[in-house]
């Protein structure tokens, strides 16, 4: 059995997997079931002036018959009274010592505002604070969450603000509605952040109906664009997790979010450099109950694995990520067709065929059967064909030794600048 | 032609060219490729390629690193 305790900037938690900040945290009700359940930390429903919601305020994006690949919500912080949430806080830290409870908390860029929350909610004994400069719906149109995150100063000196109050690690969450979320985790930790956390939800509207017209959700028949998070965003987050990791500038821990669902994305984000990860969508999708298969998945991959400690994962794929002028221009994948398996849908061929490098030959065998067959010289190794196969192990994507050297984009270039090149914008 | 026998060709004529003791001397990168200036100093030589396939315009520049490899 692995030890799947983590620590996070000095905050311990039986196991990697908190609630996010978010419905599932909105009571010590909520957040206690939570920890009977098996979760290890929490992030407690952002804290701030209580505001006020509007109905109807989640939907849904529904893919192929699979419900929930993304979830939009326009509900904003809490609307419970700050004492309350204290009070429940208490109690629930009284009665779960070793699980992590973290305050979210979102007040007005001022800076008597953080000093007066953030003792507030330390004098009842949280183990963290995660600063809320991601929530992009409501409260960025007051000057909060999102429209404080997207600029760097801001974050910087917020940050600085509550570091000058602040007693318990400091997480700031960022938002991934910005061009470059490095620039706002660097200003985080120039701010003095013990560690960063991503991703807030994305900027979003669910849909429209096609019989009314309304947005959806809509409130009355209006709609505003709400936050989107989800399996569908999981690409987005574990992207922005890698760039902050392998960040030569950023060297505080991370805590990941965004679309985990499953011991499986738990791993991913950890082995990009999350030393915790944050679930909120998959919990209000199936209850708090799956986090039996996600702490008995992660503890069996360990031990699969021979690794003792889950924190052993944190960050071990950092150096595979680069960027793309790093990547080996001479290195050659080309598909191969298991005619065995396949099927004969021509799914592969039309692929290819239509949208990309018009390599997959419909043939005929020595018996007159139909049969698919890749020129291999003419696949660029797109791996198209692959992905859209319906029968596993049909195509294969075989790696081809090269018979040249590793040569970066950037190899290339430098030595055609050693040479004099040129870059002749006239067409000749 | 199929791009992979343009790019064998291309291939052949910078093989060609090397084996004649040209190197690299110039490159002219474009909208329609790149356009290789190699010399043979020896012979006073120049000769122009037009290289215009993706595996080409890689080849042309693992040569010229080897090239610079072994006169460095």
């Amino acid at each position: 059995m692995a030890d799947l305790s983590i620590n996070l900037a000095g905050i311990e938690s039986p196991n990697p997997f908190w609630l996010a900040s978010a419905p599932p945290t909105n009571s010590g009700y909520q957040v206690q079931r939570a920890f009977e359940a098996g979760w290890g930390g929490a992030v407690w429903k952002t804290l701030g002036d209580p505001i006020l919601n509007v109905t109807s305020r989640f939907a849904a994006v529904n893919f192929n018959g699979h419900r929930v690949a993304g979830f939009n919500n326009i509900e904003l912080i809490t609307d419970r009274p700050l004492e309350d949430n204290l009070k429940e806080i208490y109690e629930t830290k009284k009665r779960f010592p070793n699980h992590a409870i973290i305050a979210s908390l979102m007040v007005e860029p001022k800076q008597e505002k953080w000093h007066e929350i953030v003792k507030r909610v330390e004098d009842v004994g949280v183990d963290g604070l995660e600063l809320n400069f991601g929530c992009p719906h409501g409260m960025a149109e007051r000057g909060m969450g999102s429209a404080s995150g997207q600029v760097p100063e801001l974050v910087e000196k917020q940050t600085y603000w509550v570091k000058e109050a602040a007693k318990t690690p400091v997480i700031v969450k960022l938002t991934p509605n910005i061009t470059d979320i490095t620039a706002t985790a660097e200003a985080a930790t120039e701010g003095g952040a013990d560690a960063i956390s991503m991703i807030n939800t994305i900027n979003s509207l669910a849909g429209v109906d096609l019989d009314t017209w309304n947005t959806i959700p809509h409130v009355g028949g209006k709609g505003s664009h709400g936050g989107y998070c989800g399996p569908a965003v999981k690409p987005i987050a574990l992207n922005m997790v890698g760039e902050c990791a392998r960040h030569p500038r950023i060297n505080v821990p991370i805590s990941g979010i965004g679309g985990i669902s499953n011991w499986q994305d738990a791993v991913e984000f950890m082995l990009m450099g999350s030393s915790s990860v944050q679930v909120a969508t998959a919990a209000m999708h199936h209850g708090f109950r799956i986090i039996e298969d996600m702490t008995e998945g992660l503890n069996n991959y360990l031990d699969e694995k021979g690794i003792t400690s889950v924190m052993e994962l944190v960050g071990k794929s950092v150096p595979k990520y680069t960027d793309w002028g790093e990547l080996d221009l001479n290195y050659t994948i080309v598909a191969r067709i298991n005619n065995d398996i396949c099927i004969n849908c021509n799914k592969c061929h039309i692929a290819c065929e239509d949208t990309s490098h018009q390599c997959i030959d419909m043939l005929k065998d020595d018996i007159g059967n139909d049969i698919l067959k890749v020129r291999e010289e003419d696949c660029v190794g797109c791996n198209l064909c692959a992905i859209v196969c319906p029968v596993d192990g049909a195509i294969d994507m075989i790696e081809i030794p090269s018979e040249l050297p590793v040569m970066t984009w950037n190899d290339r270039q430098a030595a055609l600048g050693a040479v004099g090149c040129e870059v002749d914008i006239v067409e000749k | 032609m199929s791009e992979y026998k343009t790019f064998l060709q291309e291939r052949d004529r910078i093989d060609f060219l090397v084996q004649k003791e040209y190197k690299i001397t110039n490159v002219t990168e474009s909208l329609n490729g790149a356009f290789v200036e190699l010399e043979n100093v020896a012979e006073d030589e120049k000769e122009m390629l037009h290289i215009i396939t993706p595996e080409g315009r890689k080849y042309f520049a693992v040569v010229l690193i080897q090239q610079q490899k072994a006169g460095a």
